[in-house]
């Protein structure tokens, strides 16, 4: 078996003349940093009483470590929404995210078991949708954050008929 | 001891069909059951803290109260086949009825017990996708009423499909009833010399000179050590001894069969199981090498059936097994009945590329994956090598995953996930290959889904 004959495409796009990538919303970020942000601050809340109360360098080095990470982590969020994407082709759903740890998933429409369609409060705020495809397989990753309303309502019935087109299931 | 079937006309469709009712000696056996579990709970402290009569009348009571309960809730329970359902009705209380589509049916088993095995009695479990336990045990049947009704099932889920309506509903291979298979279908049979062997090569069995040398040590030097550490000593011992033991009498008298669509499977020797599996339901098979056995060139096979045993890791290695211990032979004469096509000595494995040497320093060049015309192959191990098979037309999805090393080295790993919750890890592959192997696999698993439809004609060798 030829295992090597492949052509070289860049890590984040493979099969560019075949696959049409489709971004998330932005305002992803903004959910995303909000819920990082709340989190972020219910650690330095604390810390930074605590600094303020009794001073020492071990607690301020905290608090500097923590506020670095925090900044940190909220540039990261702006590239990995925009890392986000999804692809429709003709016979699967693929799903690529991260940007630490990049993955790329892909689904076969046929392998669908059922689709969820989710949003919390804070998505609902700023008119977003996550659709979760899942198969079989507990490991299947194939979750869309980010979506218009109008959007995920279209993916999740599309999905569903080209699931009922091809239902195998196992 | 098997009674020969009974010849139940095998109706493909019989909606008013009555309802049917376990075996009535079935109470007596779940009190039976229960007796055993008593005595565990209440424990052996117990017994010396209340004498033996009042011990002995505790344990009477409460399994005489929990053979009443087992008889009430026999006398509520029935099942029938109502088209392509078999429906299971139970409890006084809350009344459950449960109906089981046999499309979605993943294997039977026909479980006998030590007392089920002196009444002549059988169990049958059903193994159906999304159950995360056996579904529907019905407990218990007589040896010929729970053979006719396996066979019946299979017979209704192997004909689910229209296409296959014609074929005769009661295919010879289908009903060979409790009887051993005819030797014309019988692939396989194990040694139970190889199997005891196989046991004592594992580190369990290997080790327990020590803990027996430990034993007589410590009691040598200080005599005065009391009962209670010997006894909870020996258990130690014992329970790490389980495991072979336990595999020995599971194991006995393996042997494995294959008729047109299904693979049978008998084992067992205080509990004898027969199991069935639709060949087209075998979501993977691995191939485990373990270190100790590579003297004997040995090698086991386990199979991955959606929905057997669930999430249980102990009870897994009870149900999957699909060849305890054999050479390279037999396991390819197993290997080729299961997944055809494949010969586990003619895969060639491809390794990872050698810039990934120091993610695994030792193992990288016996890591590896091939792709061959039916399934897709990964080997990993140093120690202990094994090596999984996965079809592609059972592949559910497929990931690519690259952490921060690895995008340093440019290499990614690739999965393909099986519904049995196991994936196939084709690890640091060039990110090229990667891709590729990805897209390849989504591709092939696409045209091995076309070409077998799991509603299909079972009959696909």
């Amino acid at each position: 078996m030829d295992i090597a004959a492949a052509e070289p495409s860049s890590p984040l796009e493979p099969w560019p003349e075949t696959v049409r990538w489709q971004p998330v919303s932005r305002d992803l970020i903004w959910v995303e940093l909000i819920r990082w942000g709340a989190s972020a601050a219910m650690l330095l809340l604390p810390l930074g009483i605590l600094w303020a109360i009794f001073g020492g360098w071990p607690l301020g080095l905290a608090f500097g470590v923590v506020l670095v990470l925090m900044f940190w982590r909220f540039w990261a969020i702006f590239r990995a929404v925009r890392a986000w994407g999804y692809a429709e082709r003709d016979h699967d759903l693929l799903v690529r995210h991260g940007l630490l740890v990049r993955r790329l998933s892909i689904v076969p429409y046929a392998r669908m078991q059922f689709v969820d369609v989710s949003a919390g409060p804070l998505e609902r705020a700023f008119k977003l949708a996550t659709v979760q495809l899942h198969t079989a397989a507990a490991a299947s990753d194939a979750r869309v954050p980010g979506l218009r309303p109008a959007e995920a309502s279209r993916l999740r019935d599309r999905l569903t008929a080209l699931g009922e087109d091809r239902a195998e299931g196992l | 001891m098997a009674p020969p079937p009974v010849a139940t006309p095998p109706v493909a469709t019989a909606g008013g069909e009555p309802r049917r009712r376990l075996h009535p000696l079935s109470p007596l056996l779940h009190g039976a059951r229960a007796l055993v579990v008593i005595v565990a709970a209440l424990s052996w402290s117990s017994l010396r803290e209340f004498g033996l009569g009042w011990f002995a009348l505790a344990v009477l009571v409460l399994a005489f109260g929990a053979t009443i309960w087992s008889l009430i809730s026999w006398a509520n329970t029935g099942y029938h086949v109502v088209g392509h359902e078999l429906r299971v009705y139970e409890g006084l209380l809350w009344r459950r009825t449960r109906a089981i589509p046999l499309e979605r049916l993943q294997s039977v088993e026909v479980v006998r017990p030590l007392l089920a095995q002196l009444t002549g009695l059988a169990e049958l479990r059903l193994e159906v996708v999304g159950g995360g336990k056996t579904e529907a045990p019905l407990a218990f049947l007589s040896v010929a009423d729970a053979v006719a009704l396996r066979d019946r099932l299979l017979a209704i889920a192997g004909r689910s499909a229209p296409a296959a309506e014609a074929a005769p509903a009661g295919s010879p291979s289908l009903v060979e009833g409790a009887a051993p298979p005819r030797v014309s279908d019988e692939l396989l049979a194990v040694s139970n010399r190889d199997l005891v062997i196989s046991q004592l090569l594992t580190p369990q069995a290997i080790s327990l000179p020590i803990g027996v040398a430990f034993v007589v040590l410590q009691f040598g030097f200080d005599p005065s050590w009391s009962f209670i550490g010997v006894a909870s000593t020996l258990t130690a011992i014992a329970g790490v001894l389980l495991q072979p033991v336990r595999r020995v009498l599971s194991d006995w008298n393996f042997r494995l069969a294959r008729d047109a669509s299904a693979l049978r499977l008998r084992f067992g020797l205080t509990e004898t199981r027969a199991q069935t599996v639709p060949v087209h339901r075998v979501q993977g098979v691995t191939a485990t090498w373990p270190l100790l056995w590579r003297t004997h060139n040995w090698l086991r096979l386990t199979l991955d059936v959606a929905g057997v045993a669930g999430e249980g890791g102990a009870n897994r290695a009870e149900t999957d097994r699909l060849l305890p211990v054999g050479t390279p032979e037999e396991a390819d004469v197993v290997a080729a009945a299961v997944l055809p096509g494949v010969l586990l000595g003619a895969l060639v494995f491809a390794p990872p590329p050698p810039r990934t040497r120091w993610f695994h320093p030792l193992a990288r060049p016996k890591l590896g994956v091939t792709l061959t015309d039916r399934v897709v192959a990964t080997r990993e191990g140093l120690l202990t090598r094994t090596v999984l098979m996965l079809p592609y037309a059972r592949i559910q999805s497929v990931r690519v995953v690259q952490g921060p090393l690895q995008r340093l080295l440019g290499v990614a790993t690739v999965y393909a996930d099986s519904a049995r919750g196991r994936s196939a890890a084709l690890r640091d592959r060039d990110l090229a290959e990667a891709w590729w192997l990805a897209g390849e696999l989504a591709e092939r698993g696409r045209a091995a889904r076309l070409a077998a439809p799991d509603r299909g004609p079972s009959v696909r060798v």
